[in-house]
């Protein structure tokens, strides 16, 4: 007697019986796509209700912005996408972050000389706030977004994190690497560091603090200050708070 | 007198410091010219000893202590010469120096202007109640030492705008 399942019948229909099913996974794929492209559809409809409803609230409450903007991340929606539409043209959500964009380039050109175009985001904040009454309710994340925004235009804008929740937003489109800002980063609580401070407290060989150091002369991110008692200090007019408008 | 305002570089330490950086210690020494300059002229300083203005406040903050290096004050003093903002009394001692913290024909323009608006042309007054009477009381060259008059009433004659006449007096047209 033959044994069941083997020889070349058995394959083929092996075979058919597979191709079957791919199908039918096809068919699932596909159903599953259009369901949830009919959600997303959905979510997305919902969304510019929501926007339309509430577009006040969004351009005057910080929080409320913020809030809406990890919604539409959320659906992947990015309200700041250029061109037109309804975002843009119904609710001025690109105009308000494309302001503000101009707004921080000015800001920073303005404060270069003095800080070699190395600012913390919180002076950069009230410096915008104090520049007109609309700007009050500008929030850091309002201005990291901008940044971001601005980052992708390829204008040399970039936030660097310094620890605590705070910011340094470098305009100039210097290199500065990871020893650059993990040095500033140290310097942030006091506004200085100097060679020896950097090698205890970084554990690095003198020579590349050196490097940092003058590279940070170099770029005019740093001054020197001889007359400490410990030896020469690097301070940075960035870290330096300037109350004068 | 009101407070003078200080500017932000007078509390940052490197201030005190000239940078090895060369465009930083341009921008550094145009900060100290023009510190130098409005100190003066809220002091309504003309003249400075070099020793005196060492110690002063001016080139001595004691709440960070730090103090302008002799050689840098030099250095600042240099470029204020340069602009022709200071006048060394002895350039080879160099330790007291007569400020202008404007030029003489800036100075010259101004009391032409009050001149004009108060409606003196075409009188002659004495050159001291022209900085020291009641008039001019309000005015930003009340007070201002004759030698330094005396070459902006000079600037004004060669423009015909005035005439000195002797030391004491002078004739607006």
């Amino acid at each position: 007697m033959r044994r069941r399942g083997v020889g070349a019948g058995a394959i083929a229909k092996k075979k058919l019986a597979e191709a079957r099913y791919k199908d039918r996974g096809t068919e699932i794929a596909a159903d599953q796509l259009a369901q949830m492209s009919k959600q997303l559809e959905t979510f997305q409809k919902h969304l510019e209700e929501f926007a339309t409803k509430h577009k006040d609230d969004i351009r005057r409450n910080a929080e409320f912005r913020r809030q809406f903007q990890e919604m539409c991340a959320a659906v992947g929606v990015d309200p700041l996408a250029s061109g037109k539409g309804f975002w843009s043209e119904m609710l001025g959500i690109g105009d308000f972050y494309y302001e503000l964009g101009v707004q921080i380039v000015e800001v920073c050109l303005a404060t270069k000389p003095r800080n070699g175009g190395l600012i913390m985001l919180d002076e950069l904040r009230e410096r915008i706030a104090g520049k007109s009454k609309a700007r009050q309710d500008v929030s850091n994340d309002d201005l990291l977004r901008a940044i971001k925004k601005l980052k992708v235009l390829g204008s040399g804008f970039t936030a660097i994190p310094v620890g605590g929740g705070r910011y340094l937003v470098q305009s100039v489109p210097g290199e500065l690497n990871m020893d650059h800002t993990t040095v500033l980063q140290l310097a942030e609580g006091s506004g200085f560091v100097s060679e020896s401070s950097i090698v205890n407290k970084l554990r690095w060989e003198k020579e590349r603090a050196q490097r940092v150091l003058d590279h940070m002369l170099k770029e005019g991110l740093a001054w020197v200050d001889d007359q400490a008692t410990e030896g020469r200090q690097y301070w940075f007019p960035a870290l330096f708070p300037d109350p004068a408008g | 007198m009101a407070e003078f305002q200080w500017p932000w570089q007078y509390n940052f330490p490197p201030f005190f410091t000239i940078q090895p950086n060369k465009d930083t210690q341009a921008k550094q020494l145009e900060a100290w010219c023009l510190l130098v300059l409005s100190y003066c002229r809220h002091r309504r300083q003309y003249s400075l000893d070099v020793t005196d203005a060492q110690d002063s406040p001016l080139f001595h903050n004691q709440k960070i202590g730090r103090k302008l290096p002799l050689e840098a004050v030099y250095t600042v003093l240099e470029e204020l010469r340069k602009k022709g903002n200071i006048e060394w009394t002895d350039p080879k001692k160099r330790n007291r120096c007569l400020i202008m913290w404007r030029t003489p024909e800036e100075w010259g323009k101004i009391i032409y202007q009050w001149v004009t608006s108060n409606g003196m042309n075409n009188t002659v007054c004495t050159t001291y109640e022209l900085v020291n009477g009641d008039d001019t009381s309000n005015q930003e060259f009340h007070g201002m030492e004759s030698w330094l008059l005396t070459r902006a009433l000079q600037t004004l004659q060669i423009e015909r705008k005035a005439e000195l006449m002797g030391s004491e007096g002078v004739k607006f047209f």
